[in-house]
């Protein structure tokens, strides 16, 4: 698609270090985050893998509807359609 | 000479390390620092404000945010209501 | 882009593939739920399941009084076959605790 006189575009697009999309996920891996789904639904849990669908992997999740808990899962796979942020470290205003 | 038009994701390119505000498109919006962004336009934001219509605000402080529900971003924007009586 | 780190997965597919024979649990869009033994899957979450309970949670708004009481209703079945788009979460059924007091 692209012509020879086109600048060659970096598929990435960021700071370096964890600027960009794929860069950010592998700082993240390994380390517990919060996942909102676009339904409102948020999950915690130790990040294991994210796939280019943005299908995610937790260990330990825990579900949580109005900031309050109500579901401990030991593992569990998130399909990525539904995934509207995947955010580094565990959200504040989450009740135990 | 005449200018070169300005592709849509060279605009993009253009906010990396300022702030941005992005509309969803459920309407929900978010207000952060573009740290960077891929080609399906999933965008890093650094410190953001999530604002749902219902809930309110939430700070966060770096996400991943999928770009299957974007529905538009203004650069420099910070999503204060402008709308006055 | 993908790192292998220790005890976790290559993608998070693999942990769909540890459940095969096992019981899960699906969690569906339109607040649904199925529990039952995870026999096939592929790559957009479609999935055959046996020994199937379905759980739906009907929300009912009281006019009067405002309250909204969740109604469940269970639905037993033999095999069925998930089309994928409607799947939310599949976890094992093994370790999930409720939370709810």
């Amino acid at each position: 698609m692209s012509t020879p006189e086109q600048e060659a575009k970096p598929l990435e697009n960021g700071e370096g270090e964890g600027g960009d999309p794929s860069g950010f996920l592998t700082d993240i891996l390994g380390s517990d985050v919060t996942v909102k789904l676009n339904s409102g639904i948020v999950f915690t849990g130790t990040l294991q893998s994210v796939d280019g669908y943005m299908n995610i992997a937790l260990e330990g999740a825990r579900e949580y509807l109005d900031g309050y808990a109500v579901r401990q899962y030991g593992d569990s796979f998130i399909r990525g359609n539904n995934v509207s942020y995947i955010s580094a470290g565990k959200s504040p205003n989450l009740k135990n | 000479m005449p200018s070169e038009p300005l592709l849509p994701l060279e605009l993009i390119d253009k906010c990396v390390g300022s702030k941005i505000w992005v509309l969803m498109n459920g309407g929900k919006e978010f207000v952060g620092k573009l740290l960077g962004f891929d080609d399906y336009v999933n965008m890093v934001l650094t410190d953001v404000t999530e604002i749902d219509p219902i809930e309110g605000k939430t700070q966060l402080v770096k996400i991943l945010l999928n770009g299957n529900n974007i529905c538009m971003m203004i650069p420099g924007g910070d999503g204060e209501e402008v709308w006055e009586e | 882009m993908e790192e292998k780190d220790e005890g976790g997965h290559a993608e998070p597919l693999d942990l769909v593939r540890l459940c095969l024979d096992e019981v899960v649990v699906v969690r569906l869009r339109g607040n649904r739920e199925l529990k039952g033994r995870l026999h096939a899957y592929d790559s957009h979450c479609n999935l055959v399941l046996g020994e199937v309970e379905e759980t739906i949670y009907i929300v009912e708004e009281e006019e009067e009084d405002e309250q909204s009481h969740v109604r469940i209703v269970k639905k037993q079945s033999e095999m069925l076959f998930v089309r994928g788009d409607s799947v939310v979460l599949i976890a094992p059924a093994e370790g999930i605790q409720d939370l709810r007091s």
